[in-house]
């Protein structure tokens, strides 16, 4: 008989909170223990198996193979699907080695003193990355990157049909707003990137939360919404499927699009003039870490530049690993805008922290701009 | 018989059937009524740096909950689970009649055909559904060839939502109604005819009267679940088909506002109590009816 089933539906899709707390103990409500600042640097040398947590497919397998067989250890994986969903994961107390979060929130977990002091003369590989890009010296996001070491970096920009909209566009974020492709442009389904393309257009800071730069937003995008066909963060297989002609896109989702479409030629993709956002990804070590040391080596392993390259060929997403640059290059050699440069890092356009009051006006705002009024 | 010569139940017997309440009611309290009174508990809380939540005494939350846009949301809410409902009601009547009156020895077969599309996950058959309508699907190719203009697209539209919603959940409409109407005596029927009734009044003052609690039964399973739904939505539906469930799951997730979270899932869980009652009390008056 369905009828239990039908409860069971109810509960999980009425109310996804209920379930979301029976995921998360109760430790997830307990203010965190207070830690000293700064730990002693985790020293590099196996002490277990490797507890892996990431994204889903965001390491080629083969150089998984290689560390196992080269250390002797296991790689254990679980995958997180959003950052939000690892917070909740690390909070409940569960254990992980090696982290992968975004600058951001390497920002906010290094507050709440939850990863591990890693020093970079432990890592041969290093001066790969630092004697280079200079710029993840000493980020924004963690004095002197002394607790995160920069895994890949991606921008957000526009990718469109120029089979239907012609083999260039103007260049600025103002060509969401195409006559065109209106009922089939798309915004990504994300907060802080709606909010942020509508500040760079206005010329607003990256990350406002003024009450009337709010207001302001929310105004303009009233006007983009007769434009578009939705919200969501699939863009690539948006475009690959025909619904959308435009569409707000992570240039790391380029590769993806090129490498399943039929003919990858009819795509374009552009960085507008205005500026666009910047976000990377990086290597951290949880607090709690039980096998810190195994982490720490498999940060250096992953370094190698045999294999970035085969992670770069993987997932397609460029990384700051010097002598790697030219196999991100081959994969877009047709959309050059994809690739992210040092002055790209260095213009600054971050997704920042800030209080909770402020990013709540910042999501009231977007849940206004959604359900639109 | 009447209930006065019924023997009086042996008192052992009573507080066997009250032990066995025992394991059911240790396990609603310990995983449904707990996560409610957190829940409850929660929407008075506030948020931390980090996006964690605490336990707090604001009214913020419940308040933020009616603000224009809340509102909004919830009462499309209510109409797309409302039309969803009643074209349950008028998809499920014709097949659940023609299966429990005609369907003869192939009665359980043609049961079993309806049950096992859905043996595959709810999300995994919308995803099928939103393959399929996509602008440059076969489908929708055909269309265009038969002349249908090129502009046009099912979906991202609110019929794609409630067609979503009807197709995941018509069979909990179907097997109330099929229930009652093959519990009904085919005799009463022939009954109606006997006594000169056209077989259109009979059908009305027969059948439908009889498989009234079915009906009101599967509109009870269509419409609770419907509005709670964030997948259908979520899936076939574009920016102007946002239901209650997508921003509930918005909140706890994307937004890291579970108290916010927390008061919506309240609301909702109110408004749906109100529109169970109002079952209730009528499937107790129409028994009282039938009792008389």
């Amino acid at each position: 008989m369905r009828t239990p089933d039908v409860s069971r539906r109810r509960f999980l899709l009425g109310s996804a909170g209920v379930a979301a707390l029976l995921a998360v103990p109760s430790c997830a409500y307990m203010t965190p223990k207070a830690q000293q600042a700064t730990t002693k640097p985790v020293e590099p040398k196996i002490d277990g198996d490797l507890v892996y947590f990431n994204w889903a497919d965001y390491v080629d397998p083969s150089v998984f193979e290689g560390f196992q067989n080269e250390y002797g250890v296991k790689v254990i994986q679980s995958n997180f699907d959003s950052m939000e969903s690892m917070q909740a994961k690390l909070a409940a107390g569960n254990q992980y080695d090696i982290i992968f979060p975004s600058a951001q929130w390497v920002q906010k977990l290094v507050v709440a003193n939850q990863l591990h002091t890693i020093d970079p003369s432990t890592l041969k590989n290093a001066p790969l990355i630092f004697d280079h890009y200079a710029y993840f010296a000493d980020p924004w996001y963690d004095a002197k990157s002394a607790h995160s070491i920069p895994f890949s970096m991606y921008k957000t920009g526009i990718a469109w049909r120029k089979d239907k909209l012609g083999e260039t566009l103007t260049g600025g974020w103002s060509d969401l707003w195409n006559e065109t492709s209106k009922g089939r442009t798309f915004v990504l389904d994300d907060r802080d990137e709606v909010l942020g393309m509508l500040s760079l257009l206005l010329g607003y800071e990256l990350n406002t939360a003024g009450d009337r730069e709010l207001g302001n937003i929310v105004d303009r995008f009233r006007s983009l919404r007769p434009y578009l066909r939705g919200f969501s963060s699939d863009d690539y297989n948006n475009l690959l499927s025909g619904d959308a002609w435009m569409h707000q896109t992570w240039s790391g989702d380029m590769a993806a699009l090129l490498w399943q479409a039929e003919d990858a030629s009819i795509y374009g993709f552009e960085a507008p003039s205005q500026g666009t956002p910047i976000n990377s990804d990086t290597y951290a070590i949880p607090i709690n870490a039980r096998h810190p040391g195994t982490a720490l080596l498999f940060i250096d392993y992953m370094l190698r530049p045999e294999n970035v390259e085969k992670n770069i060929n993987y997932i397609g997403y460029p990384m700051p690993v010097h002598g790697t640059e030219g196999a991100y290059q081959e994969i877009v050699a047709d959309y050059p805008e994809c690739t992210v440069t040092v002055a790209d890092l260095a213009r600054g356009l971050y997704f920042s922290n800030d209080s909770v009051a402020k990013t709540q006006a910042r999501d009231a705002a977007y849940t206004e701009m959604k359900v639109g009024l | 018989m009447t209930h006065e010569s019924l023997p009086p139940r042996p008192a052992r017997k009573e507080r066997l059937w009250t032990w066995m309440l025992v394991p059911g009611t240790a396990w609603m309290s310990v995983f449904f009524v707990s996560a409610l009174l957190l829940l409850i508990a929660l929407s008075f809380g506030t948020t931390d740096a980090l996006g964690n939540p605490r336990f707090g005494s604001t009214l913020d939350n419940v308040i933020g909950v009616f603000t224009p846009t809340y509102l909004r949301v919830i009462i499309r809410s209510l109409t797309y689970a409302v039309a969803a409902s009643v074209i349950c009601l008028v998809i499920a009547y014709p097949v659940a009649y023609a299966i429990a009156r005609h369907g003869g020895r192939y009665k359980n077969a043609l049961v079993a055909l309806l049950v096992v599309p859905f043996f595959a996950n709810y999300l995994v058959r919308m995803y099928g559904w939103q393959t399929l309508l996509s602008d440059e699907s076969m489908l929708m190719t055909w269309l265009r060839h038969l002349g249908v203009s090129a502009s046009f697209h099912i979906l991202d539209t609110g019929a794609a939502v409630i067609g979503g919603l009807v197709y995941g959940y018509v069979v909990f409409m179907i097997l109330p109604i099929y229930a009652s109407l093959e519990r009904m005596d085919g005799a009463l029927i022939e009954a109606g005819r006997d006594l000169y009734g056209s077989s259109l009044r009979t059908f009305f003052t027969v059948t439908v009267p009889a498989s009234r609690a079915g009906a009101y039964a599967g509109l009870a399973l269509v419409f609770l679940p419907a509005m709670g739904d964030f997948i259908s939505s979520q899936l076939l539906g574009g920016p102007d088909n946002l239901m209650v469930g997508n921003l509930i799951q918005e909140k706890f997730f994307a937004g890291q506002n579970w108290p916010l979270g927390a008061a919506l899932t309240m609301a909702l869980m109110v408004l749906l109590l109100i529109c169970m009652f109002a079952y209730l009390r009528q499937t107790a008056r129409d028994a009282k009816e039938a009792r008389r």
